[in-house]
């Protein structure tokens, strides 16, 4: 398994579509306070709250982030590797198919939370910096929030490698998983208005409770529910994919 | 006692309906160049991607260094390397890149073998030229040192030299006569060129519509392309007598059906003709016959009926 995850890590080093994502992202996410503190073309950034920007801007504009970008980068990550031909050359290496869709999981999952990570990070930092450290988040707060973040980047990661795993295609991937999570929460939020069933599946799922770790309060009982959550979700998952290759042809 | 890289007994591959490997029995010794001959759409790729774990058999089993269950076929597929359907290349990393992705992968400790890999296939000038430039020679070649990373036993090479030029086609003949030779490994090589397996090739296996037809040795097969003269007369048996007394040679065979082979005087067919004409025996069939790899493999799968 070392060696797959070297392997794995080697080709994340090497994709030139995850290091055009970071690069993209830390370039808007540098970008964003600017315009904040240049107001009527005078620099300003005295009256910046930088735990306000941190919860509303950096974690409330990172919702979207984590749950799109990783899309492209599924795509190019995983599925493209049926269009040239190398996941052949992986299955036919003498590994075993759950080591290598494993090892897939993994390394996606560190690469989706490090795209999670550069909106709240870059933004926070830099309006720290610009604000003179005005009004700072909490450190827990901070720490709570960046955990979370990683723990539900790597969930939706583990939703993305199984759709990447079952389409053998880069485009269709993409396209599917976008629809997916912009449309996925939505459908499920109006089923479970109708249905209790529903109600009870949306409550518990990764997109709702996604959208609940900025809260600023948050109970023993419900923070246990958000950490565990992600985590399952990522073991079901990662399991169902490791599944489905197995039993998948490769072509 | 013979040992074998490669059995497969009874394996069939079925995809709904449609019937794609019919209980194949292929057997690859090791040492061999084992040449394996079918149009589009036989089953040799099939075959291929079932010996590779790419997919599963419907039916029979596959044996790989007398490995047969599922997890020791996994182990045993450490020892093989493998181009199937084309090389499989990372197309923004160069040649050494990609080796050691393929290095990592197999878990190959130290990178020395790297620069080795790229010298037996000649790649080791390309420097940081991403391989979606290389020529397609370049590719296959790659696709061959991806193969040989971790000094494989046995090479699958599913149509290694598809799309090459002439000169392309005797650099990657020369190359898997050399890794024959000098390192010894076992080799599986399909492809539609039969003129360039017969160079190539000590073993042959001919699979049509799912079924293999039959598997040969180089010498059985020359012996069955060899040229003669076909004869066929009214009285085999004192033809027989003549050929060996007037032409004075016994490289000749009669066939059950009373046809004559005649191996010799295939430069002067016309002294045959004639002396056994003068022996007063009438002449039904005379015409010097054989064939080459292709007609033969032509002839072999034109033979068979499927119901």
């Amino acid at each position: 398994m070392d060696n797959l995850l070297k392997f794995e890590f080697f080709k994340l080093r090497k994709d030139r579509s995850f290091w055009t994502l970071v690069y993209g992202l830390i370039a808007s996410a540098a970008f964003y306070p600017m315009l904040i503190f240049f107001n009527d073309g005078a620099f300003s950034s005295e009256l910046v709250s930088v735990k306000e920007l941190y919860t509303y801007t950096a974690l409330g504009g990172n919702n979207y982030i984590v749950r799109l970008v990783p899309c492209i980068q599924a795509g190019f990550f995983i599925s493209s590797e049926y269009s040239i031909g190398t996941m052949k050359s992986m299955t036919a290496s003498g590994n075993s198919r759950f080591r290598l869709f494993s090892s897939k999981l993994l390394v996606f999952s560190i690469g989706a939370a490090i795209i999670s990570l550069i909106f709240p990070i870059v933004i926070t930092g830099i309006t720290a910096i610009f604000s003179g450290f005005n009004d700072m988040p909490e450190l827990s707060y901070f720490v709570r929030t960046i955990g979370l973040t990683i723990l539900y980047a790597s969930a939706f990661s583990a939703i993305m490698a199984l759709v990447a795993i079952i389409f053998t295609d880069s485009g269709k991937t993409i396209g599917f998983l976008i629809l997916f999570f912009i449309l996925f929460d939505s459908i499920l939020y109006a089923l479970s208005q109708k249905f209790s069933l529903f109600e009870t599946i949306f409550n518990y799922s990764v997109f709702k409770l996604f959208l609940d770790i900025s809260k600023p309060n948050i109970g023993n009982g419900e923070f246990l529910k958000l950490l565990l959550v992600p985590v399952m979700t990522f073991i079901v998952i990662g399991l169902i994919g490791s599944f489905v290759f197995q039993r998948k042809e490769i072509k | 006692m013979v040992e074998y890289v490669l059995r497969t007994h009874s394996v069939s591959k079925q995809y709904k309906h449609q019937l794609v490997l019919n209980k194949v029995n292929l057997t690859i010794k090791k040492g061999s160049i084992y040449g394996f001959i079918g149009q589009n759409g036989a089953g040799k790729s099939t075959l291929i991607r079932l010996v590779t774990g790419l997919a599963c058999p419907t039916m029979g089993k596959i044996e790989l260094f007398g490995q047969n269950n599922e997890r020791e076929l996994i182990e045993a597929r450490k020892r093989i390397g493998t181009i199937i359907e084309g090389p499989a290349l990372y197309p923004h990393l160069s040649a050494a890149e990609n080796l050691e992705a393929h290095r990592l992968l197999k878990g190959i400790p130290g990178k020395e073998c790297i620069q080795k890999t790229l010298e037996i296939v000649g790649l080791q000038d390309t420097g940081k030229k991403k391989t979606k430039n290389f020529s397609l020679g370049m590719k296959q070649r790659l696709g061959i040192a991806i193969a040989l990373i971790g000094d494989p036993e046995f090479l699958i090479l599913d149509e290694p030299i598809n799309g090459l030029d002439p000169m392309g086609v005797v650099e990657i003949r020369e190359l898997l006569k050399k890794l024959n030779h000098e390192y010894g490994i076992t080799i599986l090589i399909s492809s539609h060129i039969l003129s360039e397996l017969h160079l190539l090739a000590t073993h042959y296996g001919i699979i049509h519509k799912g079924e293999l037809l039959e598997q040969l040795t180089v010498n059985e097969l020359n012996k069955k392309c060899q040229q003669y003269i076909h004869i066929k007369v009214d009285n085999p048996d004192r033809a027989a007598t003549i050929i060996e007394t007037r032409l004075e040679t016994t490289h000749y065979e009669v066939l059950p059906d009373g046809t004559i082979k005649l191996f010799r005087y295939l430069d002067t067919p016309g002294k045959v003709s004639k002396t056994l004409s003068d022996e007063g025996l009438i002449m039904e069939q005379f015409m010097p016959m054989g064939e080459d790899l292709e007609s033969y493999f032509a002839n072999r799968i034109g033979g068979v009926h499927h119901g």
